[in-house]
């Protein structure tokens, strides 16, 4: 582990923002071995992410919340600060306040460890998520694929929850979860997989890197329509979201696999799915929209004003341009789930399965054998 | 051959509808995000409830004479009337009155029959406790006023969606003076007076008449 | 000994003991769900190996592969067939678990005579690291190949036997004498669905 984050920290020649080097060389200015200094430095960025997905969750639900009332009409949260922005605030805390109850006839081990199992993978996946040319916690050379073989370690998680909650309904919900997952993993990983085919890399800075030669005309939106479309039903499945909410169906199973728990084992399902939901966009914005690529190509706009773009004034104003378009991206995507979530009615299961394999599965597949043909026609365009 | 090919065109088709419908129904949903709300924020906006409104049953202990008709029209016999007979001065003499609202469907039929006026609705319809036989009003919770939503200085009334002007949806912002969709009963009957008036020939016809009269005025 | 050795040794330490311990309890526990959810752990714990050995790749695949596939398939069997139910006193168990613990622990002596007495070259080859997706790739695409795609035939083969087995498909005749067959009650399972005794 540690060899592959002091690879992924050197292996990059570094333009733009480094801080980790400049953080290393303060200190060791104080006089502190190289060693120490990236040790110091290791916990500083994941603590950051951390920090940065919950922000993200909270925003992400104030703003399904208001999004939801206004496409119903309502006015929404209101009262707990201004526009109601501190209420996934008060929700959490009232969750963590909560008695922590664990049912007689649970296995209270694997009823313990399941939200871990499902919260934990879906955190360490923000490892890979770049903010800017440097701004990741590790450029891991397997990069997207860390993504897809660690979100296949929920099911895990959902099937041990259900299974322990000792509940028909947590048990039919975790096997409908795990069920769902699997099959949406695979036309999700035929969509990136042709994404990695024009990129030739499974870096997510190099996907980036290779989609801002031209801004807004060389995202790979224009290039990959179709597997966008499959990557953001299969996100959406991946993250129960609706319609694919089967999993927690209220009508049918009450609340699926959560429905046992309660205060804080709750609250990291809750926690969980919308960091997979904005981990999701992320990824999509990484994938298909230029990540943190400005439209127009901050390189011209820099070049047209005259500025050197190694000069510092301009690295931080290109990071912080960086930071504010994926974000801004993401948040876009989010607001499209969020609609969608109030547009679609909830699939069957056997339609669920019938998209994922009958439909998402073979169009993946057929997207997959004409992008690597593209490549081989049009390997200026298609990534030769 | 062309079978296969038929029904991968049919395939494709259906697929592209779905997408249509879809992008269809999302702008629908998205349209919806330009409407403002028109939901009134309870605690502090309250609507006004209509004059017919059937709330909670108010009840005048002096006017009562303990005749049971409210318990007799009442479909589940609800009123609980707790008299005994003097037997000087050979008249009943009421002891307590009580109705349980946590049964009452409110249908109004006690108040409809009763002979003194003594019960009448009110426009109350907070009757939540954490009890429920809290509910169970005697004569003492039964005599009192509710507070009227246009009184009470915390409240900001609202008018029903009936009770707006022409068009408008949204009761927050509307000017109190200004009338309400239609005509009053008052303003309706002075209308068809006027018109008794100007048509002497159908003069002896009764108000449920009056449409046909006008019919045949015109 | 350097911080990033030592870092190494302890995690090294901590996924080998994770492993040994792992994989005795799938084996000896009762619960067969706790079974499958340690096997889930230790196929984790190989994982986390490959990645000290700086094969991310690999390790990925790992996790991809037998935690998210592999693990959750058997899980999910498990679930799907979550029958409570006695077991049968099987006799003389006592020597039964006494001979097999016998040929397990002579498995392992053998193992550790040939990890003892095999010539390792240490430190072996340079990793890879960074470059490992394209050796493999290369590598299956050429010297492989043969065996890459043998496993994906031997895989078809079992999914097609699967599904052979597991459905419940009607057939106008049986399978073996070639007579026409009644499908007449096919949802019923007491009578049998493919050979009719009373025609032959």
């Amino acid at each position: 582990m540690v060899i592959t984050f002091a690879t992924a920290a050197t292996g990059l020649v570094s333009s733009g923002l480094d801080l980790e080097l400049s953080f290393s060389q303060s200190l060791q200015g104080l006089g502190i071995s190289p060693q120490v200094a990236h040790l110091l430095w290791l916990p500083l960025p994941m603590l950051l992410v951390l920090v940065a997905a919950v922000v993200g969750v909270l925003v992400t639900v104030w703003l399904e919340r208001k999004i939801s009332a206004a496409a119903q009409q309502r006015i929404g949260p209101e009262y707990a600060g201004a526009l109601g922005v501190l209420q996934p605030m008060a929700d959490g805390l009232k969750l963590l306040m909560k008695e922590d109850v664990i049912p007689v006839r649970a296995d209270g081990l694997l009823f313990t460890l399941g939200p871990v199992l499902v919260l934990v993978p879906v955190i360490l996946s923000w490892l890979i998520v770049p903010f800017g040319q440097n701004l990741l916690i590790s450029n891991v050379g397997v990069g997207i694929f860390l993504w897809i073989s660690l979100s296949s370690i929920q099911p895990i998680g959902l099937l041990m929850s259900g299974y322990a909650s000792n509940n028909k309904y947590s048990l039919l919900g975790g096997l409908r979860a795990a069920a769902q997952s699997i099959s949406y993993e695979i036309p999700l990983a035929l969509a990136v997989l042709a994404v990695v085919m024009m990129s030739n890399s499974l870096s997510t800075v190099d996907i980036v890197d290779q989609q801002n030669g031209a801004g807004v005309l060389s995202w790979n939106v224009w290039r990959q329509p179709v597997g966008f479309v499959i990557f953001w039903i299969c996100a959406l499945a991946e993250c129960e979201r609706l319609p694919f909410d089967l999993p927690e169906a209220e009508e049918e199973l009450v609340a699926g696999y959560q429905t046992e728990y309660a205060g804080m084992k709750f609250a990291l399902f809750y926690l969980g799915s919308y960091i997979n939901l904005v981990l999701s966009s992320l990824l999509v914005s990484v994938l298909y929209l230029g990540g943190w690529g400005f439209p127009i190509p901050v390189e011209w706009l820099v070049g047209w004003l005259g500025q050197s773009v190694d000069a510092p004034l301009v690295q931080v104003i290109t990071g912080s341009v960086g930071i504010v378009m994926t974000v801004l991206k993401t948040y876009l995507l989010v607001f499209l789930a969020i609609l969608l979530r109030w547009t679609t009615p909830r699939v069957r299961i056997d339609q669920l399965l019938d998209l994922g394999w009958k439909f998402l599965l073979p169009i993946a597949l057929v997207n997959l054998l004409v992008t690597a043909a593209l490549k081989l026609v049009f390997p200026f365009a298609f990534g030769g | 051959m062309f079978g296969f090919l038929k029904k991968v065109a049919d395939y494709t088709r259906d697929a592209v509808d779905a997408a249509n419908y879809l992008a269809q129904g999302l702008a629908v949903t998205f349209d919806h995000l330009r409407r403002r709300p028109i939901t009134v924020q309870y605690p502090y906006e309250k609507l006004i409830p209509s004059e017919r409104y059937r709330g909670r049953i108010h009840y005048e202990f002096d006017k009562c004479i303990a005749c049971e008709v409210c318990v007799r029209v009442c479909p589940i016999n609800l009123p609980v009337v707790d008299w005994v007979m003097n037997k000087e001065t050979k008249k009943k003499e009421l002891r307590n009155y009580s109705i349980d609202f946590g049964v009452c469907i409110f249908c109004g039929n006690c108040v409809e029959y009763c002979p003194t006026n003594c019960l009448s609705m009110t426009e109350e319809y907070e009757l939540a406790a954490f009890d429920r036989h809290s509910l169970n009003y005697d004569n003492v919770a039964l005599g009192r006023l509710p507070t009227s939503v246009t009184s009470d200085p915390s409240v900001q009334p609202l008018r029903e969606l009936a009770y707006l002007p022409k068009g408008v949806m949204d009761p927050h912002d509307v000017p109190a003076n200004q009338p309400r969709a239609g005509q009053l009963p008052a303003e309706v009957l002075k209308g068809l007076s006027l018109q008794k008036d100007s048509s002497p020939g159908d003069g002896g016809e009764s108000l449920q008449d009056a449409p046909d009269g006008e019919q045949s005025a015109g | 000994m350097t911080i990033a050795t030592s870092t190494e040794l302890i995690c090294f330490l901590i996924l080998g003991a994770v492993v040994v311990i792992g994989s005795l309890g799938v084996v000896l526990l009762a619960n067969i769900v706790y079974s499958a959810f340690l096997l889930g752990g230790v196929f984790m714990a190989v994982a986390g190996l490959y990645l000290l050995l700086n094969a991310s790749f690999v390790a990925a695949a790992q996790v991809l592969v037998y935690v998210g596939a592999v693990n959750v398939l058997i899980l999910f069997a498990i679930m799907l067939v979550n029958k409570r139910e006695d077991l049968k006193p099987i006799e003389g168990l006592a020597l039964r678990r006494l001979l097999s613990g016998g040929v397990c622990l002579g498995l392992l002596a053998l193992l550790f005579r040939v990890a003892l007495t095999t010539p390792w070259a240490v430190p072996g080859p340079a990793a890879v690291g960074a470059g490992a997706t394209e050796r493999i790739g290369e590598h299956l695409f050429t010297d492989y190949l043969l065996p890459f795609e043998l496993a994906s035939v031997l895989l078809l083969m079992a999914m097609i036997g699967a599904i052979v087995l597991a459905r419940r498909d009607v057939l106008d005749a049986d399978v073996g004498t070639g007579d026409a067959v009644n499908q007449a009650l096919v949802e019923k399972p007491q009578t049998p669905l493919l050979i009719d005794e009373s025609r032959s």
